[in-house]
């Protein structure tokens, strides 16, 4: 038993740290042998325990007061440094604040799946589905998914609250939701907290409206109304019965896309104008999701595989021109994400996001360890005397780490702040949607222990380097010499010059890569507006969902361009569903028919607007062939099967047609077939540009269908937009609200804005881009700056004895500048050699995994601006950082220089 | 050299250590001994606690090591010998006479009470 505790006892003795053992490691062990046969004695067992327990108290105690003796060391180190700290905690501050926001977008985005959903990871999505096919893929799969639902959204509603009187109705607001399938909450996983859900056996079509509200909807606007469920509410000026309400925190399948209110898909198509027109039994009309959950054992890929097999099938039955698209046709995205991103683009942001951050957060660094490196010189002496004192050179090594990870953690902290402040920007902007978007980048715990670990861990890794080479020294050499004496290690191919060079090649192909984004959205994100932006408003009207019948609906709209145009002013009035210059979205494929001597020539990404009368003459947009809609063209009845006129832009032309003449020529879609009647000039429009691996980012082909009546009857979710364009401006304004309003007082105008603001607003997100990578490019040129400025000053004081010598033989002041400018601008070079091609290969890498950026970079590869620009820039600081000290060696006195030995 | 009165009230390890140096010098395990012959066995200063306490006791400049050895037959060369410095004696002094104090204060009130 004795022997026992003393093994223990002696164990843990030795455990102690070092400098404590060295002084007091002997007596420890010495007095736990003495007295260990009277503590058996007089307490037994206990005492024994309690001697244990003594020392391995002890043992924390003396390690947690040494680290903070370090710390105390450290900070008194680093207050007598001032620049060096602010340098360094600035640097680091900026290189983890970044890696902190771009850690939160992936941490809150990406990651996390949608709240509240049942089993998330077995629950996929299939987007731009049509009703038909997604009844086939509920009906004819049962093996392989226990569940299909189908939905579709955001979707908007007009909705009112009924209140106790028929007087006291609330003011109708746009709220977004979900149409959905009576499946969609079983298939999901999702009970009421009140009422019921949606229920295939009781929810049949022809039954009085219901809907399902969001627990956000009952907490903001219904004041958390106990009998909320039976109540009734005004959706689209139709009453119906509220049935039941979600669970908290749960807003749909995409939350970051919040719904707020569910309406079933058997809903009267009076209240829910998306389900006008038979939508339901329209193969064509592919604006649902499907909502799959797979059996258990289900493979993704088989789940795909089958889904793509009955797509093809049901795509020949309904001689969907996508039948003819090669490869898959099907792809599944998550379904229980915050934001479903297919599973191949996951890595890929991942990716970029590493080499983002690891590039910032790697310079920050080497800069550090470059500084310490350059401080470690001139330690030499205070390094030597300490460890002949007899300091562990461990001790003396953590004693260096201390000072790196306490700049480290004070950076992380300024990095948490900068992070907090950057997404409280982001938070303010106001992002170009019709829906609403619950775009949260504020630092979450995940991203910030993640920051914490990042800055811990660089601040550890690149402070050992420094450490030990500094700790490694002949003692009596540099006793005698001091600050002077060479440090091994420090030839050419030295730690210090390869960090050097690492750290001119990683600031370049920072500069060069932001420089790509940069000039890469420039070139495929521009605008060009004929006119003033200013004197064109648009506004949006959305007489259905304010409680007009189709009928009345159709009939409002096509009176009223010709009213306002009557109005003082008022030069150019047209409809759009969506607002110009927006983001294009290339989803459709259209195909053009094979004619004599011509293929079949399917086309994919094409983009489909629909737009009124006189479009293009109001954007004063050429038309190159042929004319553009008119109000003949919009009393078309597609339901008649009649073949619909397009307009179609260049890009489409010739990707439809080739060099021959669309004009007359049709484009079938499905089973709908289109007759061109104008070409016009590509609209340039953000995000307007697609591109392939590294070929040139090219124009989206637009299709233009003109506005019909089954389009006035069921108006987009951000409502119809009325483009006026007027000589004054703002002054006309008011005559459009005065006459809209005696039109019909209860029509909501909303969304009021000139085509200036439009643009703005769309731009807004690109700018925020750009100053993002701009504010990193930057970040590495001054980083890359202080780096070699380090450098240099460290070898012209090391070099100091020898210049003093070379001065004194008769060297001119000129001749000794080339001398330290010469070994700085090597590094220079071959450090720029390396960024070069290495950025250029990590944009072409990334220009070939995804599209997301393929453009930019490819048109920001091919800039002169960039690639001739970006490495003079980063030359020409460099040579300025290399001559300030450089300078400082030409005004060495040789005789002062050399009286120092 | 800082005042003693910062030093009070004292630990009761750090009193016990002053205390069993304030004859003379003495090693780590004379102090041991001591405190607990002083305190008929009911004080013990376990080997880690004594020797982190005397470590605490150098830093604050209360104990140092002593160079003197005592004479050749009671010395035991393997162990370092401690002893007060100026502060120390006065920081004892001091909190003797806080104890003396409160001990004085404590008999009044219990003759007031009688």
């Amino acid at each position: 038993m004795k022997s026992l505790a003393m093994r223990i006892y002696r164990r843990l003795a030795y455990a102690f740290p070092h400098e404590f053992q060295m002084v007091y490691g002997a007596d420890v062990l010495q007095l736990g042998e003495d007295a260990i046969d009277d503590i058996w004695a007089r307490h037994g067992i206990l005492g024994l325990i309690r001697l244990i327990v003594d020392i391995s108290i002890r043992l924390p105690v003396e390690y947690l007061a040494e680290m903070r003796q370090d710390f105390a060391y450290a900070r008194r180190t680093l207050w007598k440094s001032p620049g060096f700290a602010a340098v360094g905690i600035l640097s680091l501050g900026l290189g983890i604040g970044i890696a902190a926001f771009a850690s939160s977008e992936f941490f809150n985005l990406i990651l996390p799946d949608a709240p509240r959903i049942q089993n998330p990871n077995r629950l996929v999505m299939l987007q731009g589905v049509s009703y038909p096919y997604f009844e086939h893929y509920r009906d004819d799969q049962r093996t392989l998914f226990t569940g299909v639902a189908a939905y579709q959204g955001p979707v908007p509603f007009n909705v009112s609250l009924a209140g106790a009187t028929a007087a006291s109705i609330t003011k109708a607001e746009r709220i977004f939701g979900h149409i959905v399938s009576p499946e969609y909450f079983s298939v999901i996983g999702v009970r009421a907290a009140r009422g019921r859900t949606f229920d295939p056996q009781i929810d049949k079509p022809g039954n009085a409206p219901v809907v399902f509200l969001s627990d956000r909807f009952w907490r903001e606007r219904m004041n958390q109304d106990a009998g909320a469920v039976g109540r009734s509410i005004r959706v689209n000026g139709q009453t119906a019965t509220i049935i039941g309400i979600g669970p908290e925190d749960f807003l749909g399948v995409v939350p970051i896309s919040p719904a707020e209110i569910f309406v079933p898909t058997t809903s009267p198509a009076a209240m829910v104008p998306e389900l006008a027109g038979d939508t339901l039994h329209q193969p064509a009309s592919k604006f649902f999701s499907a909502l799959v959950r797979l059996a258990p054992g289900v493979t993704l890929k088989s789940a795909e595989a089958a889904l793509d097999t009955v797509t093809r099938r049901l795509d020949a039955d309904s001689l969907d021109p996508a039948r003819n698209v090669k490869g898959r046709r099907v792809t599944l995205l998550p379904g229980g994400k915050v934001v479903p991103l297919p599973r191949e683009i996951v890595p890929v942001v991942l990716a970029l996001n590493i080499v983002l951050i690891g590039l910032v957060v790697g310079i920050a660094c080497m800069n550090l360890a470059n500084m310490q490196l350059a401080r470690a010189t001139t330690r030499r002496r205070e390094v030597a005397i300490r460890l002949s004192v007899g300091a562990s050179r461990f001790r003396l090594i953590r004693q260096l780490l201390t000072e790196n990870v306490l700049l480290a953690l004070i950076g992380g902290g300024v990095g948490v702040l900068l992070a907090f402040w950057v997404a409280s920007v982001f938070e303010k902007l106001k992002l170009p949607l019709d829906v609403p978007m619950n775009l949260n980048v504020t630092p979450s715990w995940r991203a910030l222990l993640f920051t914490f670990a990042v800055s811990l861990a660089s601040g550890i890794t690149f402070g050992l380097a420094p450490a030990l080479t500094a700790t490694r020294s002949d003692l009596s050499s540099t006793l005698k010499e001091g600050a002077l004496a060479q440090t091994r290690g420090f030839r050419r191919f030295g730690l210090r010059n390869l960090l050097m060079v690492a750290q001119v090649a990683g600031s370049l192909m920072l500069l060069l890569l932001a420089g790509f984004l940069i000039f890469g959205f420039e070139e495929t994100n521009r605008v060009k507006i004929a006119f003033d932006p200013q004197k064109m408003y648009l506004i949006s009207i959305d007489p259905v969902r304010d409680g007009y019948t189709a009928e009345k609906a159709a009939n409002f709209f096509e009176n009223l361009p010709d009213r306002l145009k009557r109005l003082p002013g008022v030069q150019q009035v047209a409809l759009t569903e969506e607002a110009p210059f927006a983001p294009l979205a290339g989803i459709s494929t259209l195909a053009a028919p094979s004619g004599p001597g011509r293929p079949e020539q399917v086309v994919e990404k094409v983009n489909k607007q629909t737009i009124g009368a006189g479009y293009f003459a109001s954007l004063s947009v050429n038309l190159l062939a042929g004319r553009e809609f008119d109000s003949r063209d919009q009393k078309i009845d597609v339901t008649k099967g009649a073949v619909l006129p397009v307009v179609i832009n260049q890009a489409a032309a010739s990707e439809f047609f080739g060099h021959a003449d669309p004009l007359g020529r049709r484009i079938t879609e499905a089973s709908r077939a289109y007759e061109v009647i104008g070409v016009a000039t590509n609209i340039p429009s953000p995000l307007g540009a697609r591109g392939e691996g590294d070929q040139l980012a090219t124009q989206i082909p637009v299709v233009y269908l003109p506005l019909t009546r089954t389009e006035f009857a069921h108006s987009p979710r951000g409502g119809m937009v009325v483009m006026i364009r007027s000589a004054q401006g703002a002054d006309s304004m008011e005559a459009v609200r005065r006459e809209v309003a005696s039109l019909d007082p209860n029509l909501v105008i909303f969304n009021v804005r000139t085509l200036a603001e439009q643009v703005d607003r769309v731009s807004a997100i690109i700018r925020l881009d750009t100053f993002f990578y701009g504010a990193i490019g930057g970040f590495g040129l001054i980083l890359a700056t202080i780096g070699l400025a380090g450098v240099t000053a460290y070898s012209v004081a090391r070099r100091r004895r020898e210049i003093g010598i070379r001065m004194a033989l008769g060297a001119r002041k000129g001749q000794v500048l080339r001398l330290v400018m010469r070994e700085g601008g090597a590094l220079v070079v071959a450090g720029s050699l390396f960024g070069f091609f290495g950025a250029i290969i990590v944009a072409r890498v990334l220009s070939a995994v995804t599209n997301l950026f393929g453009p930019s970079f490819t048109a920001g590869i091919r800039d002169p601006r960039l690639i001739f620009g970006a490495p003079l820039l980063l030359a020409s600081f460099a040579l300025f950082a290399c001559y300030i000290p450089a300078r400082r060696s030409a005004k060495i006195d040789p005789l002062i220089a050399l009286r120092e030995e | 050299m800082p005042k003693p009165e910062n030093f009070l009230p004292l630990k009761t390890n750090w009193f016990h250590i002053l205390l069993s140096l304030a004859a003379g010098e003495q090693h780590g395990y004379g102090i041991m001994q001591e405190v607990l012959d002083r305190t008929s066995g009911k004080v013990r200063l376990w080997p880690a606690t004594l020797y982190g306490s005397l470590k605490r006791l150098i830093e604050e400049g209360l104990i140092e090591e002593s160079s003197d050895r005592p004479a050749r037959e009671l010395d035991d060369a393997r162990r370092r010998y401690y002893r007060l410095t100026r502060l120390g004696r006065r920081v004892l002094d001091a909190e003797s006479e806080r104890l003396h104090d409160l001990v004085r204060i404590l008999e009044l009130k219990r003759a007031e009470a009688h």
